[in-house]
């Protein structure tokens, strides 16, 4: 799968752009400022109909423009069309010419997976980040389990609405215990299956980056031990003072432990750099798996962090991406070229919200 | 810039009090409402009118009606034995339109969600406890939208109706996840009442 061509319109600072791109490594070459992280929140718009900055739509429309409009060819399985236009008034997206009306047929048109300096949080931030990480992934290759995940979520918020009444009357409680309990078990139930599945990779990816004997293992450890139902029933003592569900699958942790050690507390910034990147090639080469094609690697300023011995651990694993008919963009200051880098990319300067061949 | 006449303004301000129209298709009406023939405005006045002061709901079922009770639950032929429980009158609609159910209705006005402030006594719940043993119901069906408040009203009702030795049964599956009766194809429904299975 690869992103042919790319249109964008009032995005940002770009007024105007139109650009061509064949699959391959790509490298975004600009000062600060001049807009490289904007293209790659673009392209990963695309991908998910959102920016990876955590932003609203509003942001990323040009100062003063009424809305954005950002389209694409994306090369795949099947070739498709996506026009997306966003305005505070008025969202339109179409695939191939059709408006789109479900998600569900549109996700999955472009994958893209991007690396930040962001990516830090999955292993300094709290447990939300990692889980969140773990959901997006099974979203993205278990049917089913998005639909799942909005349940089970429908159902704790209800819960937690009953708790937090004065006398919360006991049979409604039952009747969304059960709920929560019957969609909490399957959660469960589908990140311990699945965590065995991506730790062989993450650790293939920590070792080959980091190039040493550092042991990583990744475990599911799920906020209940035994029985859902059986364990909520002990918490309502706690329940009863907190006014709150204090345990279930949105209190899990997906534990990181780097040589028997917490990875968040016991590892070097630079060996903490290492894992994040780690866990994201992992879902890069997860995807792959699951679908047959390499999704779109989106790479922004974690280069320049890295020491030379990790820059060198990860290009090869980057090229892998490239060779198997993917496509790398990456941007960088000329100050953190990386050397190691090679002849064979395609290389863009970026200046002042316009993209030029170079 | 000249401000709408204030006739328009109000009428503006109404329509845009209905579900699903917003303030610019609220606008839009009320400007070809204004410049529409008289006639014609005038007979979709005395529709509003009539509709609304003929049209109440079955003190019984619950279901929209011109006659107390609807005709429904005022016809012998049907199997009063078999009382089939939904959110809204308009399921009750949905369910005739698929022909295939025999029994009787009961609208319980809702659902159970705590997040929207709705519990057990704000739903026709009482009234349902009533009418199982004084219309000698043996089987209750909760169609019911098979979202995660219409399942939890679901176990909360059966667990209440079993008080009165009835059969409690479901026809949730085959609906499409999320959304309520008015989505489902008759052809859904009908596979969906054959298909209904006891809830334990
Ligand atoms: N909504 C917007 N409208 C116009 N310009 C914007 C908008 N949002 C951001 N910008 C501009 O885009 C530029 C930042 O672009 P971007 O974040 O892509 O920079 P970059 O090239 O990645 O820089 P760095 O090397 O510092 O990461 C800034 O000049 C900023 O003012
Ligand atoms: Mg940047
Ligand atoms: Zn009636």
């Amino acid at each position: 799968m690869h992103l042919a061509r790319l249109r964008l319109r009032d995005f940002r600072n770009y007024l105007r752009l139109d650009a061509e791109f064949v699959p391959g490594f790509h490298v975004l070459l600009g000062d600060n400022a001049q807009g490289k992280t904007n293209i790659l929140e673009a392209i990963y718009l695309l991908a998910t109909l959102r920016s990876f900055r955590g932003v609203g739509g509003t942001q990323m429309i040009r100062h003063d423009a009424k809305g954005y409009f950002v389209g694409a060819t994306v090369v795949g399985a099947a070739p498709a069309e996506i026009k997306a236009y966003w305005s505070p008034r008025e969202r339109k997206l179409s695939l191939n010419g059709n408006p789109v009306k479900r998600l569900a047929d549109y996700l999955g048109t472009l994958r893209a997976v991007v690396f930040c300096t962001e990516d830090l949080q999955l292993v300094k931030g709290t447990s939300r980040v990692r889980r969140r990480f773990l959901d997006l992934l099974l979203s993205q290759t278990q049917p089913g389990y998005l639909t799942l995940l909005l349940r089970y979520t429908q159902a704790l918020r209800n819960r937690n609405a009953l708790l937090k009444q004065p006398q919360p009357d006991a049979e409604q409680l039952a009747s969304f215990t059960a709920q929560l309990v019957s969609l909490g078990e399957q959660l469960m139930a589908a990140r311990r299956t699945f965590t065995p599945k991506l730790s062989p990779l993450v650790r293939l990816a920590f070792r080959r980056i980091a190039a040493d004997a550092d042991e990583l293992i990744l475990e599911y450890q799920p906020s209940v031990a035994g029985d859902f139902a059986v364990a909520l029933a002990n918490s309502r003592a706690r329940e009863r003072v907190l006014k709150t569900t204090v345990i279930g699958p949105h209190r899990d942790e997906l534990g990181m432990l780097v040589n028997g050690q917490p990875a968040g507390q016991f590892t070097s910034e630079g060996q903490k750099r290492t894992l994040a990147l780690a866990l994201k090639m992992a879902q890069a080469e997860y995807l792959t798996g699951i679908h047959g094609a390499p999704p779109v690697l989106l790479i922004d300023d974690v280069m320049g962090e890295l020491d030379a011995r990790r820059r060198a651990g990860l290009l090869p694993l980057l090229n892998q991406a490239r060779r198997a008919g993917g496509q790398v963009f990456m941007t960088c200051t000329a100050e953190n070229w990386p050397a190691e880098l090679g002849r064979e990319f395609v290389r863009w300067q970026v200046q002042g919200g316009t993209l030029a061949a170079v | 810039m000249t401000s709408l006449p204030e006739p328009v303004a109000h009428l503006v301000a109404a329509l845009g009090r209905l579900p699903g129209i917003g303030p610019r298709s609220a606008e839009r009406l009320a400007l070809h409402l204004v410049q529409a023939d008289p006639g014609q405005v005038r007979q979709l006045a005395e529709s509003l009118v009539s509709a609304r002061e003929r049209v109440t709901h079955c003190e019984r079922c619950g279901a929209l009606t011109e006659t107390q009770p609807c005709a429904v639950c005022g016809d012998d032929r049907r199997d009063a034995a078999l009382l089939c429980v939904v959110e809204r009158p308009l399921d009750i609609l949905s369910l005739e339109k698929s022909g295939t159910f025999r029994g009787r209705y009961h609208s319980l006005g809702g659902k159970l969600s705590p997040l929207n402030g709705v519990g057990p006594e704000d739903l026709r719940i009482a009234e349902l406890e009533r009418r199982v043993p004084s219309e000698s119901v043996k089987e209750v069906i909760l169609a019911l939208s098979s979202d995660v408040e219409g399942d939890a009203t679901g176990h909360y009702l059966a667990k209440r109706l079993a008080a009165f030795g009835v059969r409690v049964s479901r026809i949730a599956q085959g609906l499409p996840a999320g959304s309520g009766l008015e989505f489902a194809d008759e052809l859904t429904l009908s596979r969906a009442l054959e298909g209904r299975r006891e809830l334990s």
